[in-house]
């Protein structure tokens, strides 16, 4: 087995005992109830919301959760000494925190297509929830490496999304003019449900979703080039 | 023998200090050794090992591994260190095998687990969860997690705070084991018993400086007192008397006591290495 695998297959591990994964399929379960009772258009405007929400903000809050939690526990600063490299270790939670957006839009959209039969391109939704996903997942390290703890940690990642949700919540109260939005795609949870709309109701502005692609992956670049990469190392060592 | 780390001039601070932690120190760990550290908190030992084991990089000062540059060496370092930390280094919610199933597989040449575990007795908790062990527990884990990989170099940094004196034994003598099959130990403490009985040569650390570094026996004979304490029994209490060890067969005093048969006991006041660390450093270890 590659390393990577095995790192990997550890983090879900522990998602799993941690009990992250569980009480996150619970919630999209919970959620889907609700689809019952709402007619498909209502379904069709609400699901691309509960993908966002599982791929922004809770990868956020999840990485730093675990992020708190192993330097508590005092487990990355143990993995840096195995022969493993850093890069490998961060590829693997990166992956593990997609697993969950992943999880949360199959489930969604199982619900969407067994209650109200809809369907969509589902290859394209999950490329871009994978996009967001790993986007909001660099997000999520860079906050977690800049708090000194979890509640610290939280009150950035509100910092965040009252900063990058906002414009989006006065854009679509028409307080915003459309033909600005270009500027709100550098908000990352903007550019994160753009994306999950377009592929969720197929109405796709094509520039805009290209755009929002291109900035989403070279944001992740950057920040794990220049921050997350880094800061990882010389936070587990002094912790 | 040669060298298993050549350490020269190293420096080292933190960014968010204002002076040096580490001030100028030099040493050599030989290969098959135990080096101790020896030092009171706050000293740097813990630092010393971070820098040793790669942990912080931006040190000034050179440091060889086997004759090689530490900055040299790639992650394979790892395949050949074993470190055991001052804090325990778990998953909580994973039992202790499966913590330990999960180091292991990262490693080329590995352990035998159970083994390891029964030695330090906690084969019959493997299947607990490692939140719910004892603080004694978890530094006997993390004994076993640094033994993982057969290292060929093992990193041990306070590794005997927390146990109790049967469990503290078994790990000393599964280091003195592990010396005597040629690995090579650098041990870093607060704690004069580990290092008495353990190194084979010892550096007193004080404020990121070294003191001095020696053996033992010789910091023995240059700052020990020669003398011997004898008690005994006068009028009904215990009054005692102090003779210089040097001459002793022929001090009339002692001879007499000997001959009277009141003594109650006799012991060669040898210094103990905490008052000797106090008279070659000026501090207490603390
Ligand atoms: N992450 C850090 N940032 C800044 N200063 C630090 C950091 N870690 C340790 N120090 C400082 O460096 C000095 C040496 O610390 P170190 O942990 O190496 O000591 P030690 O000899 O291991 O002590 P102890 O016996 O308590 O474990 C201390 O003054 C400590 O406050
Ligand atoms: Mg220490």
């Amino acid at each position: 087995m590659s390393i990577l695998i095995k790192l990997a297959m550890g983090e879900l591990k522990r998602l799993v005992r941690y009990k992250i994964l569980p009480v996150s399929l619970a919630t999209a379960i919970i959620w889907i109830v609700f689809f019952l009772f709402l007619s498909e258009t209502e379904a069709l405007e609400i699901a691309p919301l509960l993908i966002i929400v599982d791929a922004a903000a809770m990868s956020i809050l999840l990485l730093g959760a675990s992020h708190h939690l192993e330097k508590q526990e005092g487990t990355i600063r143990t993995m840096m000494v195995m022969p493993v490299s850093l890069g490998q270790i961060l590829t693997a939670k990166t992956a593990a925190s997609m697993v969950l957006a992943l999880e949360s839009a199959v489930v969604t959209s199982a619900a969407l297509f067994f209650i109200h039969g809809i369907t969509f391109n589902y290859g394209l939704l999950l490329l871009f929830v994978a996009i967001a996903g790993a986007a909001h997942a660099a997000i999520g390290f860079f906050i977690s490496l800049r708090s000194r703890d979890f509640t610290y940690m939280l009150v950035l990642l509100m910092a965040y999304m009252f900063l990058f949700t906002i414009p989006s919540f006065l854009l679509n109260l028409g307080l915003i003019d459309v033909k600005y939005e270009w500027l709100l795609m550098l908000s990352p949870s903007h550019s994160a449900s753009r994306l999950i709309i377009s592929a969720v109701t197929g109405d796709f502005d094509l520039v805009l979703t290209t755009a929002g692609c291109l900035y989403l992956i070279l944001l992740t670049a950057v920040l794990f080039k220049f921050t997350v990469y880094p800061m990882f190392k010389d936070n587990a060592a002094r912790g | 023998m040669g060298a298993a780390f050549n350490v020269e001039n190293l420096t080292f601070k933190y960014p968010s200090s204002g002076e040096d932690t580490i001030k100028g120190i030099s040493f050599d760990v030989l290969e098959g050794e135990i080096f101790g550290l020896l030092g009171p908190s706050g000293a740097g030992k813990s630092t010393t090992q971070k820098i040793l084991i790669k942990l912080l990089e931006d040190y000034r000062g050179t440091i060889k591994y086997f004759g090689r540059s530490l900055n040299s060496m790639d992650n394979s370092f790892y395949e050949e260190i074993g470190v055991g930390f001052e804090v325990p280094v778990h998953f909580s919610k994973l039992t202790a095998l499966e913590n330990m199933k999960f180091f292991s597989g990262f490693y080329k040449k590995t352990a035998n687990i159970q083994e390891l575990m029964e030695r330090v007795g906690l084969w019959e908790y493997r299947d607990v969860k490692v939140g719910e062990f004892s603080k004694g527990m978890k530094v006997r884990l993390n004994f076993v997690r640094a033994m993982l990989n057969n290292p060929r170099v093992l990193f041990l940094d306070e590794v005997t705070n927390g146990l109790d004196p049967k469990n503290a034994r078994i790990i000393k003598d599964m280091i003195a084991e592990y010396r005597a099959d040629g690995g090579t130990v650098f041990l870093s403490t607060h704690l004069m018993n580990d290092v008495e009985q353990l190194c084979d040569r010892i550096a007193f650390c004080v404020n990121g400086r070294l003191v001095e570094t020696s053996t033992p026996r010789e910091l023995k004979l240059k700052y020990g007192k020669r003398e011997v304490k004898v008690e005994y029994r006068e009028n009904g209490t215990i009054a005692s008397a102090v003779f210089p060890l040097d001459g002793i067969g022929f001090n009339d005093e002692f001879q007499k006591l000997l001959k009277s048969g009141k003594i109650e006991t006799i012991h060669s006041g040898e210094t103990s290495m905490e008052e000797i660390f106090i008279i070659v450093t000026g501090v207490e270890l603390k």
